[in-house]
C-alpha cells in the first residue's frame, strides 16, 4: 500500500463501491479540497461548509451505485452533488431569497467583492482566472455557485434570455483559452 | 438538427453550469447522447469547468477526515443489517435457605405485580386506539413508499429509453398564444415506437381528454388519447400504436374518448420532426 497510488475514475468507482477506508482516504485526498472549495464559494461560512462537505461525502458514499459513467464523468457528478447540497443549504437559510429582493447591481457588487477576496490567494492559475471578464464571472457565479436559472439570471441582470446563453458560451470560451495554454 | 447552431446558442454551457430546468436539462442530455459533435463540445466545456473548479481547492481543516469517516461508518452501519452474535452469559445458581425478609419481599412483589396487571389491563383500551393510529400511519407510509417506488421505476424506464441513441426527441410547443405549454415526444423510427410526456400541459377539464396526432403528408392521423392523470406529471407513456412515418406531432384537447379528426382551434401543442 502506498500513498502515491493513482486510480482512474473507473477504479475509484469500484473502490468506493467496496466502501473501504482506503477508498475514502483516496477520495478525501484527491477531491476533498476541491469539493470543500466549491462549497465555500456557495455558502461562505466555514462551519456550514464543513457540515455540507460531510453531507456530500455521505451522499457520494451512499449513492455511488447510482452513478452512471455514460452520463458524464465522476468528477462532474461529485461537483454537482456538492453544488446542489450547498445551494440547498443556502436556500434553506433564506439567503438566496434575500439576495433576490436585492437589485441586480448589489449582486454584481457582491460578485466583485468575492473576486478580490479570491485574488488574495497566490496560486498562478487563480490569477489567470481572476483575469476572467467581470461580466463573465458574474454569470458563472450566479448560475454555477448560486443556482440561478437562465430565467432568473435574465431578470436579475436585465438582459435577454438568448444573451444570457451566448454570454455563458463566451465565458466558458475564455476559461477554455485560459486552461489550454 | 443543425449542431453548429445548437453549439453556438450556448445551451451546452447553460447545461454544464446547471442553469437549465429539469426538462430542458433532460432534453440536452438526450441531444448529447444522440450527436457525437455535441458530446465532444460538452467534454471540452467540462474540461474547462473541471480546471476552473480546481482553482478553488481549499485546505481542509485537520481532523475533518476522521469526523467524516465516522459519519460514513455510521451511515453504512445503518444502511445494512448489522447482526451481532448473541452473548452467552454462564449462570450457576447457588441455593441458600431463604430468610424471613426474603419471604416478605416475595409477598410485596406478588401484590405489586397484581396491581400492575390491573392498571395495565385498564390501559389496554387506550392502547387499542393508539394501535389503530399506528396502523393507519403504517398504511400511509406504505402507500407513500409505493408511490416513490413507482416514481423511481418510471425514471428508470425513462433513463433506459433516453439512452437509446436511435431515439429522436420532438418538443411540441404551444399553439395557443399567451399560454406557455409544452410536451415532449420520443420517437424511435427504427423500432416504430414512441413515448410521450405531457409535463407541461394543464389538467384537462372534466369530460375532456388529450389526444395525440401524427401528421402524415399533411393529414392528421389519430395516435390515441392520453390518460388524464398524466398531465402535469413527469410520467412517460408509451404510444399504443406503431409510428412508422410522420412530419410533425400534435396534441389537441378533445371530448373524452377522442375524436376522429382534431379540432383545429383546440390544438394545444405541436412540434415538427
Amino acid at each position: 500500500m502506498s500513498t502515491a497510488t493513482i486510480y482512474n475514475e473507473e477504479e475509484l468507482v469500484l473502490l468506493l463501491k467496496q466502501q473501504s477506508r482506503e477508498g475514502f482516504n483516496y477520495l478525501y485526498r484527491q477531491y476533498g479540497a476541491v469539493l470543500y472549495g466549491v462549497i465555500n464559494k456557495v455558502v461562505y461560512d466555514e462551519q456550514t461548509a464543513q457540515d455540507v462537505l460531510q453531507d456530500v461525502f455521505v451522499k457520494i458514499w451512499n449513492n455511488i451505485d447510482q452513478y452512471n459513467p455514460q452520463k458524464g464523468r465522476l468528477y462532474t457528478w461529485m461537483i454537482n452533488i456538492a453544488r446542489n447540497a450547498s445551494i440547498d443549504k443556502l436556500r434553506s437559510k433564506g439567503e438566496i431569497m434575500k439576495g433576490k429582493i436585492r437589485t441586480g447591481d448589489d449582486i454584481v457588487n457582491n460578485v466583485q467583492g468575492m473576486k478580490s477576496e479570491q485574488a488574495t490567494d497566490t496560486i498562478g492559475l487563480q490569477k489567470m482566472v481572476a483575469g476572467l471578464k467581470p461580466e463573465y464571472e458574474t454569470i458563472i457565479t450566479l448560475a454555477y455557485f448560486k443556482g440561478y436559472t437562465l430565467d432568473e439570471i435574465s431578470k436579475t441582470l436585465e438582459i435577454p434570455l438568448g444573451t444570457v446563453k451566448t454570454r455563458m458560451r463566451s465565458a466558458i470560451k475564455q476559461l477554455r483559452e485560459i486552461f489550454n495554454n | 438538427m443543425n449542431t453548429r447552431e445548437y453549439i453556438e446558442s450556448g445551451i451546452l454551457e447553460a447545461y454544464a453550469l446547471g442553469a437549465l430546468s429539469q426538462q430542458e436539462a433532460a432534453q440536452v442530455a438526450a441531444d448529447v447522447a444522440m450527436y457525437p459533435e455535441l458530446r465532444t463540445e460538452l467534454d471540452a466545456i467540462e474540461n474547462a469547468m473541471q480546471a476552473f473548479t480546481a482553482t478553488f481547492a481549499k485546505e481542509l481543516p485537520t481532523g475533518l477526515d476522521n469526523k467524516i469517516w465516522g459519519a460514513l461508518s455510521y451511515a453504512s452501519a445503518n444502511k445494512g443489517d448489522v447482526k451481532s452474535e448473541p452473548k452467552v452469559i454462564p449462570f450457576t445458581p447457588e441455593y441458600r435457605k431463604p430468610v424471613r425478609w426474603q419471604y416478605a419481599a416475595l409477598w410485596i412483589g406478588l401484590v405489586g405485580s397484581i396491581a400492575t396487571n390491573v392498571i395495565l389491563w385498564n390501559r389496554n383500551s387506550s392502547d387499542d386506539a393508539e394501535k389503530t393510529a399506528l396502523n393507519y400511519r403504517m398504511d400511509k407510509l406504505q402507500s407513500e413508499q409505493k408511490q416513490l417506488a413507482d416514481l423511481v421505476s418510471n425514471y428508470e424506464k425513462n433513463k433506459v429509453m433516453m439512452a437509446d441513441t436511435g431515439m429522436q426527441t420532438i418538443v411540441m410547443h404551444t399553439m395557443q398564444p399567451g399560454h406557455p405549454m409544452a410536451a415532449t415526444l420520443y420517437w424511435s423510427k427504427a423500432k416504430s415506437e414512441a413515448y410521450v410526456n405531457v409535463d407541461g400541459l394543464p389538467q384537462p377539464p372534466k369530460g375532456m381528454q388529450y389526444q395525440l396526432w401524427v401528421m402524415q403528408d399533411g393529414k392528421p392521423v389519430d395516435m390515441g388519447v392520453l390518460p388524464n392523470n398524466m398531465a402535469s406529471t413527469p410520467a412517460m407513456q408509451k404510444v399504443n400504436m406503431s409510428v412508422t412515418s410522420g412530419q410533425a406531432f400534435a396534441i389537441s384537447l378533445e371530448k373524452e374518448g377522442g375524436s376522429p379528426t382534431p379540432t383545429m382551434q383546440q390544438i394545444y401543442v405541436m412540434g415538427k420532426v
